[in-house]
């Protein structure tokens, strides 16, 4: 089992529980971090690795479901495993529709926490993937010159060399150019590649 | 089950809490509480008036008095051609006598005695008979082809004056309180047939009237003027006014009651002004002014009473909002106390549960890690110790008061239950009987449980009777001793039990009631069984569920008990 880098925090203002929940999670080769409020999760230093984060629902400072809104509002994309004394429905409708992993009841069975914390990693290592690929996408979509970016701009919507030269003001032949110039810096084999890479650029920048 | 235990003893929170009604009582203190037959308190038959209301009704007769003086010197001036307002005072007459009917029929579907059903009869035929009266007064109709005999309508004046006259007096003499003095089954037959009887005593008053014509007794010379033979019904009229005022006078001080004798001194002026000072000549002065001054009362009591009725249901209104509103704020509150302790409970059994996994699954690795599993367990006893403490400090938590036993007697807690309840059985329609053990039921309780039990067993049987439309809805409460125990029963007419569900009404959590929590039950039987009695169901016949309890029967110095 590969754990590597991986880590789980666990926010219960029980002892017992965090201290049992952070055992398992343990003997089945996690990284735990444990807290007993919300403000002293936010306080300890964060980490740069794929996490999860199993919350209490009931907590004494600011609650279980206000914290998921509040990671919400600040863009944190920190997948949420929910546990709770006494859910009700309308309550764990609210979590699961904010975008929680799972809402478990207590007492829960160990193997639906394990699930959900598994879950919860492998989505947040997906996202960390998403967001390095495009990270480097931009970077290199920055080292064009801005005739080339334009250029692209173009050629992913579908216009002809001639077309391009003609609104660009430009000789078909430096058009030829630019666009060699553009496959090769965005590291594209095809045009619909291109045109893919494009997308995944036009999506980061909307998202932002 | 184990989460239940520690409620056995405990219920207090979870039944339903007494009624706040001492809040309506303090709003109005002349309301008295519901006298020894159980009536409701706050309906004009029941309600006593008070000083305004007294004050009103003396002014009116005052100046009836005073408007006797005045109209006295002219009363036997004649005023001829008058005769045209006879249709006006009559469609008049009409209205405020069957209006005041209506009202009257509303207030017995309501309280159901055979006395305001008396009256309210009494009205309708006065009212009804109105009509005919006018039609056949000589000189009014008769372009419209109506004229007949001149001895009609003095008949028919006689028999509305003398049947309204006789019918306020019985109703003053059957208004002796007596409890079976309720008339069941469906109120809206009960009305309607009394109101198909009273057209039927009219029209046939009416028809033999008019068919007996030449044979009637002879009351007019002419179309003004009085025979000798006349002067018997104003003499018989005041005297059962006199009987009725004195019979009211001595009976009873219900509102109405007051406006009764309001009634009755109006009729009595009105009498003296028509048959004696007017000389019971025909559109006299003083034959006018008896009727409008007749009139002007009737309309006076008509509006109190009209004013008095809205103000009773206005008052009954904010009475049951107050007691939903109660209501759910207590079914609030037992959902965040439900909710608190499972909260406490869940909390050690999560962590108890997650730690055995977490022991299980060091000691399942290819090389077991016995120290790891070893300090689960651990945590797990240490879990299951701090589990016990929370049970015991909710056991500590409910557990005020309910050890405390005092002498009670039953027969007066379930009096005062039964009083509370009926606002709620009013509404339902349902009425409540009791059928208390002559002396007092002594035993040995704790009053504020044993109050839950039996209002919760009430409860139950109201809420029953909701869906029972085609019979009586009845919920009879007994007591009796029986060897050395008090039995109590509670029966309804509702649906009954079903079989099916016979064997779970008194588990926790089972309810029939969209709204119920399915604790009731299951509380009062533990209540019960704590005070060393026991609680079960039957069959009520022909339909329905009986509940019964008993309890040792306490000391014999229970007399005092229920303080």
């Amino acid at each position: 089992m590969s754990r590597e880098g991986a880590v789980v925090f666990v926010v219960d203002d029980d002892f017992s529980v965090r201290e049992s929940i952070e055992d398992l999670l343990r003997s089945v080769g996690h990284d735990v971090r444990s807290y007993d409020s919300v403000a002293a999760f936010l306080e300890d230093r964060r980490v740069d690795h794929p996490a999860c984060l199993v919350l209490d629902v009931r907590l004494p400072d600011t609650s279980g479901l206000e914290f998921q809104q509040l990671l919400l509002t600040q863009g944190m994309n920190l997948p949420i495993v929910f546990i709770t004394g006494h859910g009700d429905i309308p309550m764990s409708v609210a979590a699961m529709k904010a975008g929680a992993i799972e809402f478990l009841t207590k007492p829960f069975r160990d193997q639906d926490l394990l699930d959900a914390v598994h879950a919860g990693i492998a989505l947040d290592r997906r996202r960390r993937a998403d967001e390095e690929t495009l990270a480097s996408l931009k970077e290199r979509h920055a080292s064009l010159t801005p005739r080339e970016q334009e250029t692209m701009a173009l050629v992913v919507n579908g216009l002809m060399n001639k077309q391009i030269a003609a609104a660009l003001g430009l000789s078909e032949m430096t058009v030829k150019v630019h666009r060699a110039h553009v496959m090769r810096k965005m590291n594209a084999a095809s045009l619909p590649e291109l045109v893919r890479i494009a997308d995944s650029l036009a999506g980061m920048t909307t998202r932002a | 089950m184990a989460g239940w235990r520690c409620f056995q003893n405990s219920a207090k929170p979870f039944i339903r809490l007494r009624r706040p009604i001492t809040d309506r009582r303090e709003e109005e203190p002349d309301a008295p509480m519901t006298d020894a037959t159980g009536r409701h308190p706050f309906l004009l038959t029941t309600a006593a008036p008070n000083r305004r209301q007294r004050r009103l009704a003396w002014g009116i007769l005052a100046a009836l008095a005073c408007a006797l003086l005045v109209a006295a010197p002219f009363a036997r001036l004649i005023l001829p051609g008058t005769e045209i307002v006879i249709p006006a005072y009559a469609a008049a007459a009409f209205l405020v006598e069957i209006l005041t009917s209506a009202l009257l029929f509303a207030l017995f579907s309501v309280d159901r005695s055979r006395s305001v059903l008396l009256l309210a009869t009494g009205y309708l035929l006065s009212g009804l008979l109105v009509l005919p009266w006018a039609l056949t007064f000589p000189g009014v109709f008769t372009p419209l082809g109506l004229d007949p005999d001149i001895q009609v309508t003095p008949l028919i004046a006689a028999v509305r004056r003398l049947g309204f006259a006789g019918i306020i007096l019985a109703y003053a003499l059957a208004k002796k309180g007596r409890p079976g003095d309720r008339i069941r089954g469906p109120v809206g037959r009960v009305i309607a047939g009394r109101v198909a009887l009273v057209l039927a005593g009219a029209a046939g008053i009416v028809l033999l009237a008019v068919l007996g014509a030449g044979r009637l007794p002879a009351f007019m010379q002419d179309a003004r003027n009085v025979t000798p033979l006349w002067s018997v019904v104003p003499a018989a009229s005041v005297a059962l006014y006199s009987a009725g005022l004195a019979a009211l006078w001595t009976r009873s001080r219900s509102t109405l009651d007051l406006w009764l004798m309001v009634v009755l001194g109006t009729l009595l002026i009105e009498i003296l002004l028509i048959s004696y000072l007017g000389g019971a000549t025909r559109l006299s002065v003083g034959w006018w002014a008896g009727r409008f001054f007749g009139l002007a009362s009737a309309s006076v009591v008509l509006l109190v009473l009209l004013s008095e009725t809205t103000t009773l249901l206005a008052r009954l209104a904010r009475s049951v909002r107050s007691e939903r509103l109660a209501r759910e704020s207590r079914l609030t509150a037992m959902e965040a106390l439900s909710a608190s302790i499972a909260h406490e409970i869940n909390q050690p059994l999560a962590s108890m549960v997650t730690s055995a996994s977490a022991g299980l699954r060091w000691l399942d690795k290819d090389v077991p890690r016995v120290g790891e599993a070893r300090s689960a367990l651990e945590r797990v006893v240490r879990d299951g110790h701090r589990a016990r403490d929370t049970v015991d400090g909710i056991r500590n938590l409910f557990r005020t008061d309910t050890r405390e036993r005092v002498p009670v007697d039953l027969n007066r807690l379930i009096e005062g239950i039964v009083r509370r309840s009926e606002e709620e059985t009013r509404l339902g329609q349902v009425s409540i009987e009791t059928r208390l053990q002559q002396s007092p039921l002594p035993v040995t309780a704790n009053p504020l449980q044993m109050e839950q039990v039996v209002s919760n067993l009430v409860a139950n049987a109201v809420d029953a009777l909701s869906t029972v439309t085609d019979r009586p809805r009845i919920v009879r409460v007994t007591t009796r001793s029986q060897g050395g125990s008090a039995l109590v029963t509670v029966e309804d007419t509702g649906p009954g039990i079903a079989a099916d569900i016979r064997d779970r009404i008194f588990d926790p959590f089972f309810s029939t009631k969209p709204e119920g929590m399915g604790m009731g039950l299951m509380f009062s039987r533990s209540i019960v069984e704590d005070h060393g009695g026991r609680l079960w169901a039957s069959d009520n016949r022909p339909s329905g569920a009986v509940f019964h309890f008993t309890l040792p029967s306490g000391p014999a110095s229970g007399a005092e008990a229920g303080r």
